[in-house]
């Protein structure tokens, strides 16, 4: 039963081009263009190099991409994406359509897993384009290739990374689904997500003591725990804030996801 | 007997509307049945809640005995309700095909077999989005029917098709009640589509249940000849108890069509001059006015009053 909600809103969203381009698509790409745009201005137009010899690092750049990959403005399109799937049956009217035919729960938890999947392809279209530039840049300015400082600790560092972003995308998504479910509209999900994502990044810019306030904000929590996962063995902060982060990173997560079943399991579907 | 779907003491409350006032009704298993009433009647609220959509005030409702909005209830199930709306950016075959994984039933649902029989067979692969009214609704009727279902709920199936469209829909429906023992329940303003295609009839009237029948019943039985005639004393007294006046100059005939040329003849004999004769089908129109006459009269009382 959730095997076939999760079959029809896979095909239904492998369909709707147009939210898979803008949600999760555009930011990966536009960010790669705008990489090499920027050393083709500097190499050519300015016709300047970098003094010295140059190296580049591709897997920490892969790296730094997934990591800023939770941002305020990769949130703007995320929660594109996220309220066409959430949102979308209220937006089309199609909620008629589709609810007689699955559970409700199962419905919504199709949704969410599709959009974890397709967050989870995303963030891996980040780091790919993020190679992609880099071997550009490399190419322009005659770089040379390095392996990262980090070595065989590397892999680890950047699927911890990888986990943590993709659990703060998870987090922009299911908020998008719980205000999508209570506004009924695409664009009140967007932009009321938008506002939560910019406060919480606001929030975090300016916290300075790490207690288990400030690690509530997922942004702040987000940062402490991909700097612990990332950080050399060497020089690795303190474990105890970085597992409460991830406590309060899942709490967020279930209780959003929760609301939203709930949310939609008592919703009237008269006229979406 | 068994019952496809049954509603007892059924309310719905939309702030201060009640959309459904303790709406009684039970429809059996087998043959089409309509439903009638004016708009705001409660006839898609009854729907709703069938399907699980909307939740129910107080009452219960209940799919072929188990309660509405069971999943495993809702798989038996196809439905139309009011205008079909689609993802516009699906196809018609990507739209059945995406109901069909929904519903577990992607290996089943014969998605050719249903948009060649509701005419769409050339636009499978044009967007959803693009298409009128009347193909929206030729969509929804396969989407409600591919999955084979054991009933199937139709809220206003033909609004927006052309004449040619609605003699397929209505051939369609009967169709698969008869030969394929699929229970219909048809809302429709359409009286003489009820009166065609359904066996019986449910009449609503703020959200209750105006009146309840065979359409026969309702509508006075079996089409009668209305003959006008002069003297229409000598007509009645050709036809005896199947005859009745009809007005000043008429008679109502109870005759069997095969009756008519020796009634005729007879008449004829007699002395009495016919200047018309035309069969008068069941009148459901008035069957459905009269039904809600009663509540209209007693609000009317009640403004009076005041």
């Amino acid at each position: 039963m959730l095997a076939d909600a999760i079959a029809a809103e896979r095909f239904r969203l492998s369909r709707d081009r147009t939210a898979l381009f803008w949600g999760f698509g555009f930011m990966p790409l536009v960010a790669m263009l705008f990489s090499m745009a920027g050393d083709v201005f500097v190499r050519i137009v300015l016709r300047r190099g970098m003094p010295g010899e140059t190296t580049v690092d591709l897997a920490n750049r892969a790296m730094g991409a997934v990591a800023g990959a939770s941002g305020p403005v990769t949130a703007l399109f995320l929660l594109i994406g996220a309220a066409a799937i959430f949102a979308g049956d209220y937006r089309w009217e199609t909620w008629r359509l589709i609810t007689p035919r699955n559970s409700r729960t199962n419905l919504l938890a199709a949704k969410l897993i599709v959009f974890a999947e397709v967050a989870a392809w995303s963030l891996l279209l980040t780091a790919f384009t993020a190679v992609l530039a880099g071997l550009f840049g490399s190419v322009i300015d005659h770089g040379r290739l390095v392996a990262p400082p980090d070595g065989s600790a590397f892999p680890g560092h950047f699927a911890g990374v990888f986990v943590i972003t993709w659990l703060e995308v998870l987090l922009i998504g299911v908020l998008a689904g719980l205000v999508g479910i209570l506004t009924r509209s695409t664009m009140g999900a967007v932009i009321a997500g938008l506002v939560v994502v910019f406060v919480q990044s606001t929030l975090a810019a300016t916290m300075q003591a790490t207690t288990w306030k400030s690690l509530a904000i997922p942004a702040y929590g987000g940062r402490i725990l991909k700097a612990f996962v990332a950080a050399p063995d060497e020089v690795r902060p303190e474990a105890g804030p970085a597992g409460l982060a991830l406590v309060l990173l899942l709490v967020w997560l279930v209780v959003l996801a929760c609301g939203a079943v709930a949310l939609f399991r008592r919703q009237d579907l008269t006229k979406e | 007997m068994n019952f496809a779907l049954e509603a007892e003491g059924l309310v719905k409350t939309y702030g201060a509307v009640r959309a459904l006032d303790g709406l009684s009704l039970r429809i059996p298993a087998g043959g089409v049945f309509g439903v009638l009433g004016p708009n705001g009647a409660g006839k898609s609220t009854l729907f709703r809640i069938a399907l699980g959509l909307v939740r129910p005030t107080s009452g219960t409702a209940r799919l072929f005995g188990n309660p509405a909005g069971q999943t495993a209830s809702l798989r038996r199930v196809g439905a139309m309700i009011e205008t079909p709306r689609y993802p516009p950016y699906l196809t018609a075959r990507d739209v059945l095909r995406m109901l069909a994984m929904e519903s577990g039933a992607t290996g089943s649902a014969d998605i050719e077999y249903w948009l060649e029989r509701v005419g769409l067979g050339g636009a499978a692969d044009r967007k959803a989005g693009t298409f009128s009214v009347g193909m929206k609704q030729r969509l929804g009727l396969a989407a409600a029917f591919f999955t084979r279902p054991e009933l199937v709920i139709l809220d206003e199936p033909t609004s927006g098709m052309d004449p040619a469209g609605i003699q397929e829909i209505r051939a369609l429906i009967r169709d698969l009640a008869a030969k394929e023992g699929v229970t219909i329940i048809l809302a429709s303003h359409q009286l003489d589509e009820v009166r065609r295609v359904c066996d019986r009839v449910a009449i609503f009237s703020k959200g209750k249940l105006a009146a309840e029948g065979d359409v026969e019943a309702l509508t006075g039985g079996k089409p009668r000849l209305r003959l006008t005639v002069s003297p229409v004393d000598k007509a009645l007294a050709v036809l005896g108890a199947k005859g009745e006046p009809d007005g000043q100059n008429a008679v109502l005939a109870d005759v069997l069509r095969a009756e008519t040329p020796a009634l005729i003849r007879a008449l004829v004999e007699a002395g009495v001059e016919i200047t018309e004769a035309r069969w008068r089908e069941g009148d459901l129109e008035s069957a459905y006015l009269g039904a809600l006459e009663p509540a209209d009269r007693k609000n009317e009382d009640l403004v009076d009053a005041r």
